[in-house]
């Protein structure tokens, strides 16, 4: 009885103190879930840093800014129904230096300029690793070689976007504030030395698919010689200028060699599955990799199928299915991209833009009197104008006189025409309806289709971007040589594309194929296999031609005579030459070389630098993308220093002043 | 407060009275009967009421209604007594009364002040206490509603989606990124794993909110934003009590804006196609069908030109004829909230316990959002022996939520979080469904506006939220073992707290937030930290001193872990989120974990001298492990002094007062809510095909990544510290003619230093933000409590509770010594300032050639749109040079009332709610003509002294300074929260019913504001719409 009354409480106190004692342990913080920065202090880290540097590749395809900043605002494409981004397309008082918030898909200066500067961090980081020995593994050479290829890649954007941009090479390990804007000559001699490092450290040929090789440096070597022989840098090229033009051509010739251009232009659009044929051709020198489903839920897939693609699921007998794609509508085909083409004798329009889809809403189309799957639902029909055919652009079910399918015996829902009766090429009605009509309508560049997509509403697609095509280099060369004063030259390395654009004898010109036959037959359908994919084109619609009668022969692009003389010029570039006003030598060949290089690569993503870098950007504008024409200036031609970042900037411990400031941003803006 | 106490006062009386008659029952032996009845000093019969002769075992006491018989010589003397009152000596008579004075010291409750309790007057530091009986006045879905206007200095924001709560500021604002929201503590645990939101009101006894650093400091670095003591309800010594609270409530939703009807939707978007092209569209005076069927989309939905066709019937317009979709009707629903508690009470010398059951379903007013609440508590104390005391008090919760409409699974970009915000986007021309009944997935044709209705069929967000909270303790009184050590003790707390939260989304392909494919999320999380306390208590009196010492070291730990997975394309709709194995594979999947630990160490003394003067001082010492090596610790003193000048001796003679305390104090506190790993430079885990050979890797920050986290990474800091907070506070609590006027005025001033920011970095460094301890803060404030009691009669009662708090607070340093414009951070100025252009109205006509000057320098402008302020002259609107401070986000005043009017059993309540003096966006609608907006005053070339601009259609913005007009005014708001007439069925009437006591009350709930400072918006919840209700009530004990 009395024991208990000193063993329990003290039992009790004991066990109370005991386990409360702690360790020193206690506090210690341990981040077991995941990485961090002293991991890229080991090789097995840095290995995969390598990867991560990768990954920047895709920023161009699957970022609103890819098209924004490279696409936007040019001569081939405007503003679609969506104006997320269409102040970088339209010039308007929105494109400031913090730039007018539209929606959150808005991307203002800040969100390219940032992102640069974070890849560049990344590379920074690899090569101050290998340069300090760090890094002991075998991929010294391949893993520098990307770092000073993504690297060189970023600060090209920069220079090319903003002009002289502050320059960091080391990697970052404390805030600083201080940062000056660096000359465009500087910039682009560490774009020179990053791109000449990339190219002796990297493999000739790649050991992986998709891997950065010296191609890929040379490639923009190349590009970045061009870009400072151009107009835009006539203001301190002067000595430097004859040397990059050779460089252009040594360089250019050194992808040639060793990416042969493919067959048939379409062989490099005819997407059938993820990693299918089409991706491994040679001609490809450097493709942004999207893969398959299992990639596409660690990082957003190349959303610039769906950017460019217009509407079409509110037209009759339509509904969105996977390979007509999700009408994000932002970039709108203007009537210029269609009508620089030879439309009998280039098939590289038909290949390139989606001018019939099939009807695929199987109960909508049967109420309306159509057959789902056999019916076309929407058809656009690139006439020359003086066809009196129609009247009107849109032809609608609904409201106006069916049109019907050349033999084909299918009926069509809706149908729009480029030049209807009584309209002149000038008028680019096209341009003027699709104002009106909720810009909305527009045949559909369908270079990023993918039907493999996972569902109608997947924003993941699976198609590689690419980056760097050998034909490309082709024109770097063209344009070197006539920069040189060698039309003759220029005019030959041209023929070499323009031959390939042309038709061979027996393909079926009528034939259209793209991503959209990567569909599977069941998913988002209503009923399997009909979908709004449509394997023909409005070929002899368009020309007013008898069904399959140009079939068996070959057509010729071949130019016979110099391109700086107006007289060789095919007919669309003369009017456009007559357009713009362009005289002399080298500036009409230079026109020329333009028109064709979008007929070749249209929404490529190289639009917009060509452009600003030649000087050519505000006349081209101002006559052929007419939401922008009366906005265009000269200070265009550089974009503005975002002022998230001229915000934060320090002078001597302090902020910028206002005048600071503006003394550091673009001039106009 | 008085509330508060007379629920434990019931409890004790009760005990007393069973304690008295055991013990007098067997001495009790004839003599003369005397009779008699015991009152309070309102009348009010006094149960449980010993009456006793001095000296002698002989006494009884007093039954329900205060009657008593003892038999006892007429004339000897009685001692009459309770506790809470002044006991009274009377003489027997055959036949008497005696009335008991309150004692007013004795009626001060005990109030809980961090590790402990304190004699409400001997507190020396700021604090307001909320008791039960005000929490649970008005029936209410959670704690921080039942609080709203309670207590002055704690402002509390509104949100209306059942389950959900709103932000808590004490004392304002001061921290600029790490959180404001203060430290809860439940029956003496930090909440780690979330707030109190959990808790049933009616399981609190009361709340006790700390504000000054005096008060915070011994919470140390978690004390900075304020501490909200939670004092659970536990059993009482003495008979058994059963009660029942339950409450029926009526809500539906009303709008402050009225919405356009379908013609004159229709003018106004004819108007907007105008204004973008005059050229290609006539005038909306003189409409044409051809125009009508392009601006309308008449292709796009044959029913909805149809009905647009009306307006065309017999060849003319007329705008009335076409009918007006109430898409917001469709959507809406009235609700009934019911809410049961059932609660069990009792106990004995050695063993008390507390238990209840409560139940919550709130139905909610907008179709597919719903909530409903198991509660479950229950509390056990046990003394065994004098020196031991244990106990365990678990609170438990079960909660159910259909949030609705919520945007996770969102494809459309431009993500609609609210059904309603969808269903005012619905246009007014367009029908809901077709002529053979089924749903129109795009009404009027554009595949941004989708059919609102059934999109709580085609949407199921359901949250199910599991918590349980433990507080056990154990407490060895020394000074009972020994008595040398009398004061001594040791105690133990252990405060487990477990959350379970699951979350599954199921949302179908027709939903407005999908486009073709369904999706459905399965999140779970799952929380586990507990708190551990060694406590040594030392409290003694010598004479007149006083002393009281507190020793803690304590630890706490947290562990949180998630797991996530989504996917689209389900084949097996029913399967909802149940069945993600069925998809080839998932969309994206993932685990998290994150923890982190506290180590503490705290030393407190009161000391007090005669009741008059008293001192606190606390020191405490925190270690955290999410701060960096180096600076994990950190050391919070506070001081703090009263004086209770009613005390004084030369005091006494001033028989009206009945208390009067000066108050000062100063602390320290820290904020070191710090996300844990902030200091470890994460890097982001990616994957990389090359072809389909898929790699992973890792990189330093992507900006593109799929993973918000890390797209938001911050560059490492490794200096990272605790975020400072020092006050200083002076106070005065006052009660004078017996609580007539009585209340509490505290003046504070603030400085909060080694702020945590998110500082902005140039992205040249590869990252554009880092976390760092950068600037400082002020705030000053004052907060006032006022009590007042007008009218007190016998039968009439009148009291009138203020309290209303000032604060102010601006940014004294930067590190940079800059303003930070990317985080509206200006020196000198408050925490949310506003940076913006200034309004100079609407362009007019007349103004063109001023315009022309504006527009050749880039702007455009046009008659009819924003007129932004030109700060420089220069004709240029640039974002350099013309935005300004515009003024402040946060409250200057905070604001309530309650008043309550009684006559005998009837008492009616009044409560006010505001916030004064603060700014609030534009609330000037979307100008682009897209989506239908409110009904609105727009500029037109007939009516130019509209207050808004003219709209403009486009799919984006086609006036960028639109939201220039009517932007960032005052917002003032004077709100009536609820007026409620309640009625206390008197004792009579109850007896023989089993019944103790009983109330009902019905109440109406958001009847309107007073003033808004906002025309269109209710400024209490930020939205255009609100709750308002009726609700009936009661309250019954057995």
């Amino acid at each position: 009885m009395k024991m208990h009354k000193y063993i329990l409480p003290g039992l009790l106190a004991v066990a109370m103190i005991v386990p409360v004692s702690c360790n020193k342990a206690f506090l210690k913080e341990e981040l077991t879930t995941s990485r961090n920065t002293d991991y890229f202090k080991t090789n097995e880290g840095l290995d995969q840093l390598v990867v991560g540097l990768y990954s920047y590749l895709r920023y161009y395809h699957c970022s609103e800014a890819g098209y924004s900043f490279l696409n936007y605002g040019t001569d081939e494409y405007s503003v679609g129904a969506d104006n997320s981004n269409g102040m970088w397309n339209d010039y308007n008082a929105s494109l400031t230096p913090t730039g007018g918030v539209v929606n959150s898909n808005t991307v203002n200066a800040g969100s390219f300029w940032d992102y640069m500067y974070t890849g560049i961090n990344t590379a920074n980081t690899m090569i101050a690793r290998i340069e300090d020995g760090t890094y002991t593994g075998a991929n010294a050479n391949v893993n520098a070689g990307v770092a000073y290829f993504i690297r060189g890649l970023h600060y090209y954007n920069l220079l090319t976007q903003f002009g002289g941009v502050p320059i960091k090479t080391e990697p970052s390990t404390s805030v600083s504030f201080e940062f000056e804007r660096a000359s465009k000559a500087e910039v682009f001699d560490l774009i020179e030395s990053d791109f000449t490092a990339a190219f002796n450290k990297l493999p000739d040929t790649a050991s992986k698919i998709g891997e950065i090789t010296k191609s890929a440096a040379a490639h923009f070597l190349a590009k970045a010689y061009l870009w400072r022989a151009s107009e835009q840098n006539d203001d301190w090229n002067n000595s430097t200028k004859a040397a990059d033009l050779d460089k252009v051509i040594t360089n250019a010739e050194y992808v040639i060699a060793r990416h042969k251009l493919a067959d048939n232009f379409v062989d490099l659009w005819d997407y059938t599955k993820p990693d299918g044929p089409n991706e491994l051709l040679p001609e490809v020198v450097l493709a942004a990799q999207f893969t398959g489903p299992t990639t596409a839920t660690w990082n957003v897939g190349g959303a610039l199928y769906f950017y460019t693609c217009s509407q079409y699921r509110d037209l009759p007998g339509m509904f969105r299915d996977v390979p007509g794609g999700r009408e994000y509508n932002r970039l709108r085909t203007t009537t210029y991209s269609i009508y620089q083409y030879d439309l009998v004798n280039d098939s590289r329009v038909w290949k390139t833009f989606r001018t019939k889809m099939t009807m695929n809403n199987v109960k909508g189309a049967a109420s309306l009197g159509y057959t789902a799957g056999k019916d076309l639902g929407l058809m656009y029909l690139f006439n020359q104008p003086g066809d009196d055919r129609f009247e009107g652009v849109r032809h609608n079910d609904a409201m106006k006189n069916n049109i019907n399918e050349l033999d084909h015996n299918s009926k069509v829902g809706t149908t729009f025409v480029f030049f209807p009766k009584g309209t002149v090429r000038e008028d680019a009605p096209m341009d003027k309806v699709a104002n009106n009509d909720g810009r909305k309508y527009f045949p559909m560049n369908t270079k990023y289709v993918d039907g493999s997509r996972e569902s109608i509403a997947d924003s993941h697609c699976f198609r590689d971007g690419i980056i760097a095509r050998s034909v490309e280099d082709y024109f770097f060369k063209a344009e070197a040589q006539l920069r040189k004063g060698d039309y003759a030259g220029a005019t030959a390395t041209l023929n070499v594309v323009r031959d390939r654009a042309a038709w061979k004898a027996g393909e079926d010109r009528e034939e259209h194929r793209d991503g959209g036959q990567s569909w599977d037959g069941t998913t988002g359908a209503q009923a399997p296999g009909v979908s709004s994919y449509c394997n023909r084109s409005s070929y002899y619609e368009s020309n007013n031609l008898a069904l399959g009668s140009l079939n068996a022969q070959a057509s010729s692009l071949h130019l016979n005579g110099p391109i700086n003389v107006v007289a060789n010029l095919p007919a669309e570039d003369q009017w456009i030459v007559k357009k713009l006003g362009v005289s002399g030598d080298k500036d009409v060949a230079l026109c020329f070389l333009l028109n064709e290089k979008s007929r070749e690569m249209s929404l490529e993503l190289v639009r917009w630098v060509d452009l600003a870098r030649t000087k050519t950007l505000v006349s081209r504008v101002k006559a052929f993308n007419e939401d922008a024409a009366g906005n265009i200036q000269d200070r265009h031609l550089l974009r503005p220093i975002p002022q998230q970042f001229l915000n934060v900037l320090q002078k001597d411990g302090r902020a910028l002043t206002a005048d600071e400031k503006q003394a550091m941003q673009n001039p106009g803006y | 407060m008085k509330s508060n106490f007379s629920l434990s006062r019931k409890a004790l009386m009760a005990f007393t009275a069973v304690v008295a008659l055991i013990l007098a029952g067997p001495a009790a032996f004839a003599q003369g009967l005397s009779k008699g009845k015991v009152l309070d000093s309102k009348g009010e019969a006094i149960v449980g009421a010993s009456v006793y002769v001095p000296g002698t075992t002989t006494g009884v006491v007093t039954d329900v209604d205060g009657n008593f018989e003892l038999r006892v010589a007429p004339g000897t003397t009685l001692e009459v007594s309770c506790i809470g009152y002044i006991t009274k000596r009377v003489n027997a008579a055959a036949n008497m009364t005696v009335t008991l004075e309150d004692d007013s010291l004795l009626l001060e409750e005990a109030v809980a002040v961090g590790y402990g309790t304190m004699k409400k007057s001997d507190v020396t530091g700021a604090m307001v206490s909320v008791g039960s009986e005000e929490l649970t006045e008005r029936p209410t879905n959670n704690v921080f509603e039942a609080l709203q206007g309670r207590a002055a200095g704690v402002d509390i924001r509104s949100n209306d989606r059942p389950g959900e709560v709103g932000a808590v500021y004490i004392r304002g604002q001061r921290s600029l990124t790490a959180s404001s929201t203060p430290l809860y503590v439940v029956d003496g645990i930090p909440m780690m794993s979330g707030s109190i939101e959990n808790l049933n009101p009616q399981d609190i006894e009361s709340i006790e909110v700390l504000k000054d650093a005096s008060a915070t400091a011994i919470y140390g670095s978690r004390g900075a934003n304020g501490v909200v003591l939670v004092t659970t309800k536990k059993g009482t010594k003495g008979e058994m009590h059963i009660s029942y609270a339950g409450s029926f409530t009526y809500e539906t939703i009303k709008d402050k804006c009225t919405w356009m009807t379908a013609g004159e939707y229709i003018d106004w978007r004819r108007t907007a196609y105008y204004n973008l092209d005059p050229k290609n569209y006539p005038s909306p005076s003189a409409p044409t069908q051809d125009n009508d069927y392009k601006i309308f989309n008449g292709g796009g939905d044959p029913y909805a030109w149809r009905n647009i066709m009306k307006g065309w019937a017999g060849g003319t317009w007329n705008g009335n004829n076409v009918e007006t979709t109430d898409w917001m009707g469709l959507i809406l629903k009235p609700s009934i909230t019911h809410e049961h508690t059932i609660s069990a009470s009792g106990g004995s010398d050695k063993f008390q316990a507390y238990m209840s059951l409560g139940y919550l379903s709130n139905e909610g007013t907008i179709h597919g959002q719903d909530y409903q609440r198991f509660t479950a508590k229950s509390s056990n104390d046990f003394q065994p022996y004098k020196w031991l005391s244990l106990g365990a008090s678990i609170n438990a919760t079960y909660s159910i939520q259909n949030y609705g409409l919520s945007g996770t699974g969102n494809f459309q970009g431009g993500s609609q979080s609210s059904a309603y915000g969808v269903a005012t986007q619905g246009y007014p021309y367009a029908v809901p469904f077709d002529d053979e009944g089924n749903r129109i997935e795009f009404p009027g044709g554009d595949d941004r506006v989708k059919n609102v209705y059934g999109e709580w069929d085609l949407q199921k967000d359901l949250r199910k939220t599991f918590r349980a909270v433990g507080s056990f303790y154990t407490q060895l009184n020394f000074g009972e073992m020994w008595a040398p050590l009398k004061g001594l003790s040791f105690r133990v707390n252990f405060g487990p707290d477990f959350r379970f939260f699951d979350q599954g989304v199921y949302v179908s392909k027709k939903s407005f937030n999908r486009a073709g494919s369904n999706y459905a999320l399965n999140n779970k999380r799952m929380d586990i930290s507990w708190t551990l306390d060694e406590l040594l208590y030392y409290n003694r009196e010598f004479g007149k001193h006083s002393v009281g010492v507190t020793l803690l070291h304590s630890a706490d730990s947290y562990d949180r872990r998630t797991m996530n997975m989504d996917a689209e394309n389900l084949p097996i709709e029913e399967a909802l989120w149940n069945n993600m194995g069925s998809v080839s594979a998932l969309r994206s999947y993932g685990t998290g974990l994150t923890q982190k630990q506290m180590e503490s160490y705290m030393a407190r003394i009161n000391y007090s001298y005669d009741n008059r003067y008293m001192i606190t001082a606390s020191v405490r010492r925190d270690g955290a492990s999410q701060l960096a090596e180096g600076h994990k610790w950190a050391t919070f003193p506070s001081v703090a002094l009263g004086w209770r000048i009613d005390q004084e001796p030369w005091m006494q003679s001033a028989q009206w007062i009945n208390q009067l305390k000066l108050r000062a104090g100063w602390g320290i506190t820290g904020n070191a809510a710090v996300d844990p790993y902030s200091t470890k430079g994460a890097i982001v885990s990616l994957f990389y095909p090359y072809g389909s050979n898929v790699t992973e890797g890792y990189t330093l920050y992507d900006a593109m990544h799929s993973n918000r986290d890390a797209r938001n990474l911050a560059m490492a800091n490794e200096s990272l510290t605790w975020e400072k907070t020092m006050q200083y506070n002076v106070g005065v609590d006052f009660n004078f003619f017996n609580g007539r006027i009585a209340g509490v005025i505290d003046g504070y001033k603030s400085y909060t230093s080694d702020l945590l920011m998110n500082q902005s970095l140039p992205a040249i460094l590869g990252y554009t933000r880092t976390l760092s301890n950068i600037g400082k803060t002020e705030n000053i404030g004052v907060d006032i409590t006022l009590n007042l009691v007008p009218v007190r009669t016998q039968d009439w009662e009148w009291t009138i509770d203020i309290n209303a708090a000032w604060t102010k607070n601006k940014i004294t340093e930067l590190t940079s010594g800059e303003d930070d414009l990317n985080n509206n951070w200006f020196i000198g100025y408050s925490i949310g300032s506003v940076y913006g252009y200034q309004s100079a109205g609407i362009w007019q006509t007349s103004q063109q050639a001023e315009m022309d000057k504006f527009n050749a320098n880039g702007n455009h402008f046009e008659a009819g749109m924003a007129h932004p302020v030109d700060q420089n002259g220069d004709y240029k609107i640039d974002a350099n040079y013309d935005r300004v401070i515009l003024g402040c986000t946060m409250p200057r005043w905070t604001f309530g009332f309650n008043t309550s009017l009684s006559y005998k059993n009837w008492t009616l309540d009044v409560q006010l709610y505001g916030r004064f003096k603060f700014l609030s966006g534009s609330d000037a609608p979307w100008v682009g003509g897209r989506y239908n907006v409110r009904k609105y005053d727009y500029w037109t070339e007939t009516n130019t002294g509209a207050k808004y601009t003219k709209p403009i259609f486009s799919e984006a913005g086609a006036d960028q300074y639109y939201q220039t007009v009517d932007n960032w005014m005052d917002r003032s708001y004077l709100k009536i929260r609820n007026i409620s007439l309640g009625y206390n069925f008197p004792k009579a009437m109850l007896r023989n019913t089993g019944v103790s006591a009983a109330r009902i009350y019905v109440q109406a709930r958001n009847l309107g504001s007073i003033f808004n400072g906002s025309e269109v918006r209710d400024m209490d919840t930020g939205n255009t719409y609100y709750n308002r209700g009726f609700t009936f009530g009661v309250n019954v004990t057995f």
